[in-house]
């Protein structure tokens, strides 16, 4: 063989050789650089490109009544948006096949009929700006009307969903279950950052919304799926990277229907007698449950801005005044159990009485001679210098102690948002003149809730309840937390509450609104109360709280009304607040299937 | 000629199967070798190699078939992959459509079963409530309480006018309604409102109660319609 050739072959071999090493080491490098040095930014690259991520809302939770009445629910709201760079005319393809022209303004007109705009304002928003990619046509449509736009199939449009809280039971209950906003307490910027409007940046302001807004708030959830070309997730893709959690259901005791009726009784009456606001609470004896919490002025948190910003609150709750004569079976309680006087005791009720302090009352009706009352007969004729007499067997300090032992001093278990505890200097701080008032609700000042939970412990043998209002908080899977404790506490003997609600019964039987407060075929216990209102600078002005508690039926108690209405104009007694009692009584028992009385009423003696 | 021609044609095969059937183990791939026997009836016997190779022919399409049905099996079970993500991508926008329904009309329904809606509604039909029941126990059949006739002065709750607003009960048409839109809005509330308050007013309901309840025999049976 030819040496030079073999060589030649050889030089080739070995040319091809390093060629094809040389092209393997170019792609081994190239390889190492993708798979290994890049790989991480490739990944995350493609990634983007390829990946697509959905929320999945985790809906604020709804607040329902006993019942499972919606009183406030998480819906979705849409917006529409164009983009006014690609605002044109285009081709639609009817259900025919056939293909129509639609220009722009005629595409306005379709979306002004469905939102109710005139088509000039719809193609003014869409051609204000044409340079301009983003412009907002409408926001917080319905399902409906974004079906109907999204049926124009106007490819110009983009469509976003916002969850929404809506209240289908509108200004029901609606000072108590509250309203959302804007946190005020959150960072400024943030907001700026939130990528659109919606319950996420908000959260409750006020009432239920605010107290159990950590129940009620559900937490988004993110999931991410790689998507071919044409956007469907490819299969075994998905991966769910925050699980959505919907927000827990407020569980309520209030009964919607019985809280319509009162808001709707209490604000006839409120428009009857020209009075600036009024209140309602209606309880259950036996449990401490609120059935019915009704206020006016009251909110829609649908619309708050109707509404003035400080007339959103629940007044039951917040806003604590002096009781009046309602006030006077706390006293009757308290020296019935100090053992200082019996439902018989005697007393001789002058027109004016003045304690040895030198503070002095008088009666509402002027009467010569001293009336020959019983204790029961004080309370019927709402007698003040009787109360105060027989108040005033016990010393300041007893009675605040009792005041206190009462729970009146202090806010209810529920837990409101601003919730009062009332107001009372503490018995050592009293002056002679207060020391006296406080016999019959003047100088100290109560919620509606306060009263309702004082009538609850006489109704129930002396066994003060807490005051509920949420049942628990209901989880997605049924579980319910946040049970308030229901374990009641003896203030007083049953002998005690006994009594006073049968002297009590005699304000229903003969005092001076017995006819405003008698339901047939029930015993009513009820004491009237018409308290002069402090006109805000430390006196007396010349209006009136008139108010109404009391408990049904009489021989065993099932539920507690009470009735709060202030400066009524036509009227300036109770009997402002009477009819509403026994209106809402009369349809709390029938609501309730309780049964008429069929014990005889002990018709206490009331003179002698 | 032709004759001549098949029987030379015919002639390996001829020899080969001779050789096959005298000595079986015999090489069969010697071209050379001539064997001067005249052309008869034969046939093919296979040797045991060749019976013994055969098999593999089978195993070959068995694997062939096997990876077909592999690779067939595997199309069609990616094939149903992503039949069945554009199944679930569907369902899903399905799934979405009927909860915006859903949504929908659980909105009607909580809006509509408002105790506000549900008293103008009961009102304007001329129902009224009865503020004296009566009860009858069963166990001895007293009658409890006094049965007094609801009339429409003391059984009227709202006396034709809902006093706690809702604003649920008007349809959402948006943030940027028109207030032409809300004034028709309103009007039509006004004349719904003025024609319950005239129902309520000119039709004394107790009076018209009877009418659709008459008395048919022993006992009062009502008219089904």
């Amino acid at each position: 063989m030819n040496t030079a050739a073999n060589r030649t072959t050889r030089r080739r071999a070995a040319v091809a050789v390093v060629a094809v090493m040389a092209v393997v080491a170019v792609f081994v490098i190239r390889l190492v650089s993708i798979q290994i040095v890049q790989a991480d930014t490739l990944n995350a690259e493609s990634f983007d490109k390829l990946s697509a991520e959905t929320t999945s809302y985790g809906l604020r939770g709804d607040i329902v009544d006993e019942d499972g009445t919606v009183l406030a629910t998480t819906v979705l709201r849409y917006d529409v948006t164009a983009s006014p760079k690609s605002v044109t005319d285009f081709e639609r393809t009817g259900d025919d096949g056939k293909t129509v022209d639609v220009t722009a303004l005629q595409a306005a007109g379709e979306i002004a009929a469905v939102i109710g705009q005139t088509p000039e304002q719809v193609y003014g928003t869409l051609t204000a700006d044409p340079s301009s990619n983003h412009v907002v046509v409408v926001t917080g449509i319905d399902v409906d009307a974004f079906r109907a736009i999204r049926d124009l199939e106007i490819p110009w449009l983009y469509y976003e969903s916002n969850p929404v809280r809506t209240y289908p039971n509108g200004a029901v209950a609606g000072s108590v279950v509250g309203f959302m906003g804007e946190d005020p307490d959150a960072d400024p910027g943030a907001t700026e950052t939130g990528d659109s409007a919606g319950t996420e940046d908000e959260v409750g302001l006020s009432g239920i919304e605010q107290m159990q807004n950590q129940c009620l708030t559900g937490t988004d959830g993110v999931e991410t799926y790689e998507r071919g070309a044409d956007g469907v997730a490819i299969p075994g893709s998905s991966e769910t990277v925050v699980k959505a959690q919907q927000g827990g259901t407020a569980v309520l005791t209030l009964d919607s229907d019985l809280q319509w009726f009162s808001q709707q009784a209490l604000l006839a009456r409120i428009q009857e007698t020209g009075a600036a606001w009024g209140t309602v609470v209606v309880q259950e004896v036996k449990t401490g449950k609120l059935l019915a919490v009704a206020d006016y002025p009251s909110v829609d948190p649908n619309d708050i801005d109707a509404t003035p910003a400080d007339q959103r609150g629940s007044i039951a709750f917040q806003s604590p005044f002096e009781p009046g004569s309602t006030f006077k079976a706390l006293t009757a309680a308290s020296v019935l159990d100090a053992g200082l006087a019996n439902v018989g005791t005697q007393v001789e009720a002058p027109f004016i009485y003045t304690d040895p302090n030198g503070a002095s009352t008088r009666d509402s009706e002027f009467h010569v001679d001293p009336l020959r009352l019983t204790f029961a007969g004080v309370m019927q004729e709402s007698s003040n210098t009787g109360t105060a007499m027989l108040g005033e067997l016990l010393s300041s300090q007893q009675r605040y102690d009792y005041i206190e032992k009462f729970h009146m001093t202090k806010p209810s278990e529920v837990g409101f948002p601003a919730e009062s505890g009332g107001i009372l200097a503490p018995w050592d701080e009293w002056d002679d003149q207060t020391n006296l008032t406080t016999t019959f609700g003047q100088g100290v000042s109560n919620t509606a809730i306060q009263i309702a939970s004082l009538y609850q412990t006489l109704g129930n043998g002396g066994v003060r309840l807490p005051v509920q209002l949420l049942d628990g908080c209901k989880a997605e899977d049924g579980t319910m937390t946040q049970v308030p404790d229901a374990t009641g506490e003896q203030i007083v003997p049953s002998t005690v509450s006994t009594d006073v609600v049968n002297m009590l019964e005699t304000v229903v039987s003969g005092g001076y609104a017995s006819k405003e407060l008698s339901i047939p075929g029930y015993r009513v216990a009820a004491k009237t109360g018409t308290a002069q209102m402090s006109d805000g600078s430390g006196a007396y002005g010349d209006s009136y709280i008139t108010s109404v508690a009391g408990l049904a039926p009489a021989e065993d108690p099932q539920y507690v009304v009470s009735v709060t209405i202030a400066k009524p104009v036509t009227i300036e007694s109770a009997l402002a607040a009477a009819p509403v009692f026994q209106k809402i009584m009369s349809q709390v028992l029938k609501e309730k299937r309780v049964l008429p009385s069929t014990v005889p009423s002990p018709d206490l003696p009331t003179t002698y | 000629m032709t004759n001549l021609a098949s029987a030379s044609m015919s002639r390996p095969r001829a020899a080969f199967a001779q050789a096959v059937a005298v000595e079986p183990d015999f090489d069969l791939d010697l071209p050379g070798v001539e064997h001067p026997i005249a052309p008869r009836r034969i046939q093919v016997v296979p040797t045991r190699q060749q019976r013994r190779a055969r098999p593999k022919i089978a195993y070959a399409a068995v694997v062939v078939t096997g990876v077909l049905a592999i690779v067939v099996t595997q199309l069609m079970l990616s094939i149903g992959l992503s039949d069945g993500a554009y199944e679930i991508s569907s369902l899903q926008q399905q799934q979405k459509e009927l909860d915006r329904t859903n949504q929908t009309l659980s909105e009607q329904y909580d809006s509509l079963s408002s105790p506000q809606n549900l008293a103008a509604s009961a009102e304007a039909l001329g129902m009224v409530a009865n503020s004296a029941p009566v009860y009858l126990r069963l166990s001895d059949g007293a009658v409890l309480g006094s049965p007094v006739a609801a009339s429409g002065a003391t059984g009227a709750i709202t006396a034709g006018q809902s006093l706690i607003p809702n604003a649920s009960l008007n349809p959402v048409t948006g943030t940027a309604a028109t207030p032409a839109d809300a004034a028709a809005a309103a009007a039509a509330g006004a004349a719904a409102d003025a024609a319950a308050t005239a129902d309520t007013a000119s039709a004394p309901p107790v009076a018209e109660a009877p009418a659709d309840v008459p008395w048919t025999g022993a006992l009062p049976s009502p008219t089904t319609r």
